[in-house]
């Protein structure tokens, strides 16, 4: 996916002068103007015409060194369905520290005016609105003005950021379709970053050279790298469902601080270039490191919580539903603690990462080896695996090891059972950090999740025209733990069930039943015993029947011609559906369901189904299986068929006959 | 002295409620059912110290039942700089009343408040949430929020979330003898008790409830003020960022608008008044006229929100729309209107409580200033009153849809306001009408070409669909047509925006597999454009029927059938007549032509409670209809 352009090391060739240049500000071609729909996407609302970034480091007036990023861009607005494009918001850091800035705002519309001549109407200083978000953002706001239909807005502005080791990305892609984008970097010799591609578009201009004595700071001086990617006709983007983080598929470049030297006084400073550097940085950190030290702050809380349990699993297991009882999640995800351990457990109250590494420094107390896994949540995209990225990551779980098993545990959701993650944690590798090891890579899904669920109905065709009889459900794995979710969505069971009860006139639960309900180890049990409304009474000679009763997959998930991205379903599944149908003397079976068997090349999944009759009876089972978490894009013409297939089975009903 | 005595009388007030035991074990049972948290004790206290000095000063004790219910034990304290937040303080309790902890303004957090794209919005918000994993809990706070200024006086509406259960609630207004006000009690279950202080000489007016029970979601539930207690205050005289002003009625409270807020506000440079005179030359019809000029102000106007200026009452000049050509909608119909008044047409600018999915009708007998949320133009033309929402680029002259139709509004004028009621879009003219023609071959793929009217409030139903790029519409069209492999090969809108607006759709489609073969027959659906959805059963409904638009769906849909088949599924015939509308479906074979109608009518209106679960059957016959099955058998 991503491919390391290690040309930051590399000058091929100093005698190319090929400059790139940012398009002049306020001119436009009056094809652009007069331009009624862009021809290679003739639906598109907007198109971009131009954009063009630059990125220098270089020390400003106020004797900091910084990053100066200039964007730059030309839209064509089509209709008034793109009218938001010309809404502009710039997110700045500002924290009391290190306040990014804003300078040289500048936009213009030109339009053709009502009486069809050309027209300029420029952005006005004073409606550049600032506001503070929160505690360490704000947020720049304008509108450009004179926006109608066929008008080309274009803005430019300037920002400043101390953030060295957070280099802007650029995104070629976006939601409307681009001309040509352009990213233009400069980086002095005293910096090194590393730059990843994205995505699976090409690049049409890639270029590295060296600029001689283009930076000086403090009597430093050296010579920078420019880089220039550029990319022409870029299709819009487009999402469909099972799609992690749009971040790994968009096309972009980002950049990574590798290492620098301080320009004053020549100290070399290597950011985290090995992971043994991570490592140690990691370990050794107030936010991190020391709260999974912290296994002492536990030691006496947890003597009652693990008291005579002999065996290890349960030992573990009551260590982790302390943690989940004792410590509230905050909402917020980290990588590592904001107030220390004993703040935590003074409030209650943490983010992830202070929830779960008070869980491995809780386990380490009770006895455990424990670790903490650094990962990417599904919408936060891929981690870079060529070299340490910290910044990547944005959430902690646990790992503990019993036996020969591994237990990935997250204690910030009272109701995820021991070693279940949640599905948005289900995403690419993370990296095992322990305090006495080397960290290593992991596979998110390695402790093999799945949703599992299996049904069995058994009913009896009554005179009257009811079904009536038991409908028995068993929930496995992530299935119990999504279920589980939805009943607590109710102040009670009883309330649950009676708005199951309440879903359908025809369907009545005339009794129910709902065990381990808390007891998360085990399958979710719910026996309901039901009266279908199925017929309004029994004196038809051809009864048709469909023997899908409770569950209909209606519309297929997947609907592209093609698809140029995985599809990640996050875990496999397996559903198994038996229906047992008694019918009534006078009636049999006149034409039954047509079997089906089909799969997924590699044994990737399948469906089946399978009719069984005996007297006065038949039996109808189904099975759906999707055995991997992740498909490539090749498979999913195979995937959208598959469900087709589905959807076309459980519209065949079968008939029913009155004996004659 | 005087401040002394009141400080004393706050302070015993102080400690006798904090003597109340939150034991959760005290809730009364009846309290339990649907409930997720029980308000033990709120008591509000609002008192207008000075015309720009009004205090809300609010003390309550919520006990949380479950994890549902942490919610409710938020804080969210909104301030701006004419709204400042004082003595924030609270105590957490166990299930016990045991307190278990305490908190004050410093464990809140600050935050910007964003509500999708607005250039500038100065509404900040302080947010505490307690972190307690042992249910039951009790969150007992307490604050106070100063405004300065006296016309938006806060109400009161003691159960306004489902789900919470009211054990007791209190709401008192306190003024000055001499500061008049009007009230207006809503479903209360007992009336105001007015008293003077012999010590302060104020006066309040109290008001209190107990154990309300906690309300359930109800589908087509009716608006708040059909069944929940509330109680509206109004000032008579008042003062708004330095403004002063009185009103007892919705003409003073007009004129005031009209005089203090919008008032000068509608000079155009004479270059757009020269454009104006120059497009309507010609047009002698002045509503002509009017469509003409909102179509101009369209073409060269967008919406953008700004919440700036005399507390987001006051409109941008026409002079400063005119230049950057956008504003919120109070900018735009002030706008339209300059360039209206250019040409000699009188409009109206208009508040309105926008909402498509209810009704919400100013109150005739209670004038106050927040009874609405948005801005739309009347022109008031003899015997042909015309209304306009002047926010969107696209939407028709004259058209108001399901977002501000069939309710009271106020007229702010120079002569004074004046309650108005906007149209109404009947049942019979909210039409949906489609023919569709659709071959099937024996191999059970289908061809076909289908064309969809959308008139009345449905007329922007495809907006949202309009609004995307051809991808996305197509991916758009797979999710509203519930037909299995649907590949669309032609899509196809048009909107005519006459007096009388209907957008088309056109689809030429195919899918494979349309119909399902096996054992030798073909089965489909005989309806695969509509799926209805039947409403959730409410057992022991609490509140009365409220169907919000009423509507008509007309389909005809011609099959022609492959060659040797015949068909071996019963003929559909139904036809169901109900208070809620009227529902006929029919189905006719002639050669190999099947030829299904389809004609569902839903009634808009407020229907008794009891009659709910007749308004499900109906639905569920109709979907019992929909889901009729054709099957087709070999010739032999």
């Amino acid at each position: 996916m991503k491919k390391p352009l290690l040309i930051l090391l590399i000058f091929i060739s100093l005698t190319i002068i090929a400059k790139a240049q940012d398009f002049e500000y306020g001119t436009f071609k009056l094809e652009d103007l007069e331009m009624k729909h862009y021809d290679k996407d003739t639906s598109a609302h907007a198109v971009v015409l131009n954009e063009y970034g630059r990125s220098r480091i270089d020390a400003t007036s106020d004797d900091h060194i910084k990053i100066i990023y200039e964007y730059h861009v030309k839209i064509k607005i089509f209709d008034s369905k793109g009218f938001d494009h010309a809404n502009v918001e710039v997110l700045l850091r500002d924290n009391d520290e290190d306040s990014e800035t804003i300078e040289n705002i500048k936009g213009i519309t030109t339009y053709s005016d009502d009486n069809g001549s050309m027209s300029k109407t420029e952005l006005e200083p004073g409606k550049v609105y600032k506001s503070k978000v929160d505690k360490y953002h704000t947020l720049v706001k304008f509108a450009l003005p004179s926006i109608r239909n066929g008008c080309i807005i274009e803005y430019q502005y300037t920002t400043y950021s101390r953030y060295l080791q957070l280099f802007p990305h650029w995104d070629f892609q976006s939601d409307i379709p681009k001309m040509h984008s352009e990213y233009d970097v400069h980086i002095p010799g005293f910096w090194t970053y590393n730059a990843s591609l994205r995505g699976s578009l090409k690049l049409t201009t890639n270029k590295a050279e060296v600029e001689s004595g283009c930076f000086s700071a403090g009597g430093g001086k050296s010579d920078c790298s420019h880089l220039t990617f550029g990319m022409t006709d870029i299709p819009a983007f487009i999402e469909e469902d099972d799609m992690t983080s749009r971040k790994n598929f968009l096309s972009a470049v980002y950049f990574e601080l590798a290492e620098y030297t301080n320009p004053y006084n020549g100290a070399k400073t290597k950011m985290a270039k090995e992971w043994r550097d991570v490592d140690y940085d990691l370990k050794h950190s107030e936010y991190f490191g020391s709260l999974l030290r912290k296994k002492d702050l536990f030691k006496e809380r947890i003597i009652p919580v693990i008291a005579g349990k002999t065996d290890s699993l349960a030992r573990a297991k009551a260590v982790y539903e302390y943690i989940q009882k004792t410590l509230k999640w905050n909402d917020f995800y980290a990588t590592g603690s904001n107030d220390g351990l004993r703040k935590v457990l003074e409030t209650h109250s943490g983010n992830v990462a202070e929830i779960n590494l008070a869980l491995a420094a809780a386990l380490e107390a009770a006895g455990f080896n424990a670790q903490a896994v650094l990962l990417s949540t599904r919408e936060n995209g891929f981690i870079n695996k060529l070299y340490p990225v910290q910044e990547e990551f944005n959430y902690v779980v646990a790992k503990v090891d019993i036996g020969n098993k591994i237990y990935l545990l997250d204690a910030t959701d009272p109701l995820l059972p021991f070693g279940i993650l949640p599905l948005k944690c289900l995403n690419d590798q993370g990296r095992v950090m322990s305090l006495d090891k080397p960290s290593y890579w992991i596979d998110m899904n390695s402790t093999q999740q799945r949703r599992v669920r299996t049904s069995a109905l058994d009913l009896t065709l009554q005179p009257d025209g009811k079904l009536k009889g038991t409908m028995t459900q068993y929930l496995f794995g992530y299935a119990a733990y999504e279920e589980r979710k939805a009943i607590k969505k109710f102040n009670s069971v009883d309330e649950y069930v009676e708005n199951l009860d309440e879903r359908s006139p025809r369907f009545k639960i005339l009794n129910s039943e709902i065990s381990n309900l808390d007891s998360l180890d085990m399958p979710l049990v719910e026996k309901y015993e039901i009266e279908i409304k199925k017929y309004n009474d029994l004196y038809k000679d051809r009864l048709v029947f469909n023997p899908y009763i409770t569950d209909h997959i209606t519309r297929n998930p997947y609907r592209l011609q093609e698809r140029n991205y995985p599809i990640d379903r996050g875990m496999p599944l397996t559903e198994r559906f038996t229906l047992v149908v008694h019918l009534p003397d006078n009636y049999i079976v006149d034409t039954p369901p047509q079997d089906i068997s089909i799969g997924l090349p590699n044994k990737g999944g399948l469906f089946e189904t399978l009719y069984q009759a005996s007297d006065n009876s038949f039996t109808f089972s189904h099975i759906i299986q999707f055995n991997k978490a992740i498909y490539s894009s090749e498979e999913y013409a195979y995937l959208k068929e598959l469900f087709n297939k589905i959807i076309l089975s459980e519209k065949a009903p079968m008939t029913l006959k009155k004996k004659s | 002295m005087k401040p002394i005595l009141v400080f004393c009388l706050l302070f015993i007030a102080a400690t006798v409620n904090a003597q109340q035991n939150y034991d959760a074990s005290l809730i009364s049972k009846d309290l339990l059912p649907y409930a997720r948290a029980v308000v033990r004790n709120e008591q509000i206290n609002v008192e207008v110290k000075d015309f720009d000095n009004t205090v809300c000063h609010v003390k309550e004790a919520i006990t949380v039942l479950n994890k549902n219910g942490d919610r409710a034990a938020r804080i969210a304290l909104y301030y701006n700089k004419s709204i400042t937040i004082k003595g924030v303080k609270g105590a957490i309790y166990n299930s016990f009343g045991k307190q278990i902890g305490k908190f004050s303004e410093s464990n809140f957090e600050d935050r910007g408040t964003t509500d999708g794209f607005s250039l500038f919005e100065d509404m900040r918000v302080k947010h505490y949430e307690p972190a307690i994993t042992d249910y039951p809990y009790t969150i007992e706070y307490e604050y106070e929020l100063r405004y300065e200024q006296s016309l938006n006086i806060p109400g009161w509406m003691p159960n306004s979330e489902t789900g919470i259960a009211v054990e007791k609630s209190s709401f008192n207004f306190i003024c000055k003898p001499d500061f008049n006000i009007r009230y207006k009690e809503i479903n209360m279950p007992t009336s105001v008790y007015i008293s003077t202080s012999a010590n302060t000489g104020l006066k309040t007016y109290a008001w209190q409830v107990n154990n309300l029970k906690a309300i359930k979601d109800e589908p087509f539930d009716p608006n708040p003020e059909n069944y929940l207690s509330m109680v509206k205050i109004a000032p008579v005289k008042f003062q708004y960022e330095g403004i002063d002003g009185s009103f007892t009625n919705w003409n003073e409270l007009g004129k005031w608008i009209s005089d203090k807020l919008l008032k000068n506000r509608q000079a155009v440079s004479p270059a757009t008044a020269q454009q104006v005179i120059q497009i309507t030359s010609g047009i002698t019809d002045p509503k002509l006229k009017a469509k003409k000029i909102y179509e101009y102000m369209q073409d060269r106007t967008r919406y953008v929100s700004v919440q700036i200026g005399i507390g987001g009452y006051q409109p941008f000049t026409a002079g400063d729309v005119d230049k950057v050509n956008y504003g919120d909608c109070k900018a735009l119909v002030n706008y339209t209107q300059a360039l209206l008044k250019v040409v000699g047409i009188d409009s109206y600018y208009c508040t309105v409580e926008a909402n498509p999915s209810r009704k919400i009708s100013f109150l005739t007998d209670f004038a106050s200033m927040n009874q609405g949320n948005h801005i739309i133009l009347c022109l008031p033309f003899k015997n042909d009153t015309t209304w306009c929402d002047c926010t969107s680029q696209t939407i028709p002259f004259g058209y108001l849809g399901d977002f501000t139709d069939d309710r009271n509004v106020l007229a702010c004028t120079p002569d004074g306001g004046k309650l108005m009621h906007t149209p109404k879009y009947t049942a019979e003219n909210n039409l949906e009408k489609r023919k569709a023609s659709f071959e099937i071959s024996a191999t059970g793929d289908m061809t076909g070409e289908m064309t969809t009217t959308f008139k009345g409030t449905e007329y922007d139903d495809r907006d949202w669909v309009i609004a995307q790029s051809q991808v996305e519409r197509l991916k758009a069209m797979q999710n509203i047509y519930p037909i299995n492999n649907m590949n669309i090969e032609k899509l196809e809108f048009s909107q005519d925006k006459s007096l009388d607006p209907s957008t088309t759709e056109n689809i030429k489609l195919k899918a494979p597999e349309f119909a399902s073969t096996d054992n030798g027959r073909i089965t489909f659906l005989l309806n695969p454009v509509h799926h209805i959805a039947v409403p959730r059963q409410v057992h022991n409904r609490v509140t009365n029927v409220y169907i919000n638009e009423g509507y008509t769906d007309e389909d005809e849909i011609t099959y022609t059938l492959p060659e040797g088949y015949h068909l071996d599924s019963e003929i559909l015939h139904r036809n169901l007549d109900s208070p809620f509308g009227k529902f006929s479906a029919t189905m006719k074979v002639e050669g190999n032509q099947l030829v299904y109608k389809r004609k569902f009518r839903l009634n808009d209106g407020t229907y008794p409670k009891d009659t709910y679960q007749d308004l499900v059957d109906f639905y569920q016959s109709i979907a019992d209809a929909d889901a009729h099955e054709i099957i087709l058998v070999k010739n032999n």
